[in-house]
C-alpha cells in the first residue's frame, strides 16, 4: 500500500506538475541490495510509520526535471552541484508530502526528515531484518526508482 | 508592488518562488536558508510577507515565525509545506502565520494566497477606519 502510494504520486507529480509522460512503471520486492543510479535522495518516515525513502535519478531525467524547475533559465555553473542536490531533494519531499494523505489513517502522526542527498554511493546494502520495495519509472528522459526500506519485524 | 522576503534551506524553491514573484510583479527583497537567518533579515529588510518553509536545518519554521511575531505582530507569513499534514499547518497558524500553501509551488496557488492574505487585511483595515470613523463621531 505503501509504495502504491508512493507510485501513484509520483505518477501525478511527474505527469502533471512536470509535464513528463511515464513510458513504464515495473515493481519489485527487492530481496538484494539497492542498486542506485547518478542522484539520489533519501527521506526519514516516522512516527506512526518507520521507513525511508529513497528515490534515485538517471543523469538525463533529472536534468529535464531541473530545467522544468528553471523553467528555462540556465543554471550557473557554480550553482550546479546544489541544484541539482536541491531538486534531487525536493522531487521526493514533494512526492512524500502528496503520499502522506493516502497512508494508513490519512498519515496521521506520520513525520518526514528533511531530505538527504546521496553522491558516490552505488548501493543501499539490505539488513536482513529489512526489506526494499521499489518501483522502477521509466520515461523518455531516462529512469528513476523510487523505492521504501521498511522492516520486516519492529526491532527492539 | 510588495517586499517579499523567501525563507526555505532548498535553492531551488528560493530560486522558483523568486520568478514567481518577480512575475507577479512584487520584489524579493532577501532570501534565507534559515529561521534564524529569516528572523535577521526580517529585522532589516521589514519585507510586507514572508513565505516560509517548515523543515529546515538550524531553526525550523514554525520557531521562525513566533519571533517575527513577536518582533512585529502585524507580519504576515506564509507557510510552504509539503507535508500534507494539518498538525503542522495548525501549529503555523496558532504561530501567527496567515496562510499556507501546499508544494508543489505554482504561479497560480502563490498568486491566490497572496491575493487572499492582503484582500483579508485589506477588509480588516477598513472595518478599523470604519470604527475610527465611529470614534470620531
Amino acid at each position: 500500500m505503501i509504495l502504491d502510494s508512493l507510485i501513484l504520486q509520483s505518477k501525478l507529480f511527474f505527469t502533471e506538475d512536470m509535464g513528463i509522460e511515464i513510458d513504464d512503471i515495473t515493481q519489485n520486492e527487492k530481496s538484494v541490495d539497492l542498486n542506485l543510479k547518478s542522484h539520489t535522495a533519501m527521506i526519514g518516515v516516522g512516527g506512526e510509520l518507520n521507513m525511508m525513502v529513497v528515490i534515485s535519478f538517471d543523469t538525463p531525467m533529472l536534468d529535464k526535471i531541473i530545467e522544468v524547475f528553471m523553467e528555462g533559465e540556465d543554471v550557473a555553473p557554480e550553482e550546479k552541484e546544489e541544484i541539482t542536490e536541491s531538486v534531487t531533494g525536493e522531487v521526493l519531499n514533494t512526492i512524500i508530502g502528496l503520499a502522506i494523505p493516502t497512508f494508513p489513517k490519512r498519515g496521521k502522526g506520520v513525520t518526514i526528515t528533511p531530505p538527504i542527498s546521496i553522491s558516490d554511493a552505488s548501493s543501499i546494502k539490505k539488513n536482513k531484518n529489512s526489506k526494499i520495495l521499489t518501483a522502477n519509472i521509466k520515461t523518455r528522459y531516462g529512469e528513476l526508482s523510487i523505492s521504501a526500506v521498511i522492516a520486516n519485524k519492529v526491532l527492539p | 508592488m510588495l517586499k517579499i522576503l523567501i525563507v526555505d534551506d532548498s535553492l531551488i524553491i528560493r530560486k522558483k518562488i523568486t520568478t514567481i514573484v518577480e512575475k507577479l510583479g512584487h520584489e524579493v527583497v532577501g532570501q534565507a536558508k534559515t529561521g534564524r537567518e529569516a528572523i535577521e533579515i526580517y529585522e532589516g529588510a521589514k519585507p510586507d510577507l514572508v513565505t516560509m518553509d517548515i523543515t529546515m536545518p538550524d531553526m525550523d519554521g514554525i520557531t521562525a515565525v513566533k519571533h517575527i511575531i513577536e518582533m512585529d505582530k502585524n507580519a504576515k507569513i506564509i507557510m510552504v509545506t509539503s507535508h500534507g499534514q494539518e498538525d503542522m499547518v495548525i501549529d503555523s497558524i496558532k504561530a501567527g502565520a496567515v496562510g499556507y500553501i501546499l508544494k508543489p509551488i505554482t504561479d497560480e496557488k502563490l498568486a491566490e494566497i497572496i491575493g487572499e492574505v492582503f484582500l483579508k487585511y485589506a477588509c480588516n483595515e477598513d472595518e478599523d477606519d470604519l470604527e475610527l470613523s465611529d470614534d470620531d463621531l
